[in-house]
């Protein structure tokens, strides 16, 4: 058992009223170990039937595991303890969204952004619900979580693929990318880039063929493909920049360089998955 | 009165799906010779693709990747290909059915010509 299980386990054996439970209950959560993060909640509960939190931690527990009604029960009941409970009104605004509610959703997201103003994840939050297609954010975890920008594309590609994501004075706005030396080439990239999916619009605008979807070049060392970043947000006028090998078939490129963008527009809009 | 561009394009503009050609100078963007069909602006379309063209070529130098070769630019409704060298940009503007690898094929095997 990890460590700091252990420690919070030994805490609440040794003192049962201990709110030590929460943390505990949402590092389970976090961990997939549902059923016992459940179980801890349950009896954390029990001890403070009054406690917001502990409902919510529930909640969200209920929620990862699909249990939805549960979950929207959890949250009415911190709603009725703590009326401005943010957390709950985004976890439902969440279990709405994956029930394909995305009115009630929206409206629920709203609510949470009069009670935070400002804050940038609800907004983030809002525009996915609103955009048509949207995916559903995977956990509840996921509502408005800004994950380290660099890391945003390392999943889905290997070690000699790289991808960034511009906007359109060609700034970085995610992802990295290295040559062949070590160095970050980036930002030295993302300027030479600078306002090329203009030009590519002017050019496909002039010749009458439709928006532009993909620019694909090719180099001694790197294929480099580039298509438009998400129309909304930040990036509107981007572009998503995929390097890899010249050996890169051009189909799996166009289809990794596809799920960048899906994933540019999830990080953007904080349902990342 | 013929250029050393006249076959080349000429060669291009039999390809199926291919609706213009144009050898354009790379240092200006100025059209050298061109297959047109009747209403395009070549003038035009060789400036924006040599613009494309230097900006791939500023990209691929920015991040150390060496010289740029075959460009595509894919569309709705039709693509834009190009190759080029220090002097010369060889243009190739196809619709939707145009095949992509015999043009590039057909880019490669020119521009080694001119070289």
């Amino acid at each position: 058992m990890p460590d700091v299980v252990r420690l919070w386990s030994d805490e609440l054996a040794r003192d049962p009223s201990s709110l030590v439970f929460l943390p505990l209950a949402e590092t389970l959560r976090v961990r997939g170990q549902l059923e016992m993060a459940r179980k801890v909640a349950l009896r954390g509960i029990e001890r403070h039937p009054t406690n917001a939190d502990a409902h919510d931690q529930l909640a969200r527990i209920h929620a990862d595991a699909g249990a939805f009604q549960q979950a929207l029960d959890e949250w009415t009941t911190v709603l009725r303890l703590v009326p401005s409970h943010v957390g709950a009104i985004k976890g439902m605004a969440f279990v709405r969204f994956q029930q394909g509610d995305r009115d009630e959703a929206e409206r629920l997201l709203i609510a949470a952004q009069d009670l935070e103003v400002g804050d940038a994840g609800i907004t983030a939050a809002i525009t996915a619900v609103r955009r048509p297609g949207a995916s559903t954010p995977a956990s509840t975890a996921q509502v408005g979580q800004d994950p380290e920008p660099g890391t945003v594309f390392s999943d889905l590609l290997r070690d000699d693929q790289m991808a960034i994501l511009l906007d359109t004075e060609g700034l970085v706005l995610a992802g990295t990318n290295t040559g062949n030396d070590g160095r970050d080439v980036a930002a030295a990239m993302g300027a030479a880039l600078s306002g090329v999916s203009d030009e590519a619009h002017r050019t496909t605008k002039h010749l009458q063929i439709g928006g532009w979807r993909a620019i694909v070049f090719e180099t001694e060392s790197a294929i480099v493909s580039i298509a438009p970043a998400p129309a909304d947000g930040r990036a509107a006028g981007g572009v998503l920049v995929l390097s890899a090998p010249p050996a890169t078939a051009l189909g799996m490129l166009r289809r990794l360089l596809d799920r960048c963008v899906e994933r540019a527009g999830q990080w953007l809009a904080g349902t990342m998955s | 009165m013929s250029s050393p561009f006249t076959a080349i394009l000429d060669a291009f503009s039999r390809q199926r799906g291919v609706q213009a050609s144009l050898a354009v100078s790379a240092r200006d963007g100025i059209a050298i010779e061109s297959n047109l069909q009747i209403g395009q602006d070549g003038t035009r379309v060789a400036a924006l693709a040599a613009s494309l063209y230097a900006k791939a070529r500023k990209a691929a130098t920015a991040a150390g990747l060496g010289s740029t070769g075959f460009l595509q630019l894919e569309a709705e409704a039709g693509r834009l290909c190009m190759l080029g060298g220090d002097d010369v940009i060889l243009v190739v503007v196809g619709d939707p059915q145009a095949n992509v690898g015999l043009i590039r094929m057909e880019l490669i095997r020119a521009a080694e010509a001119l070289a």
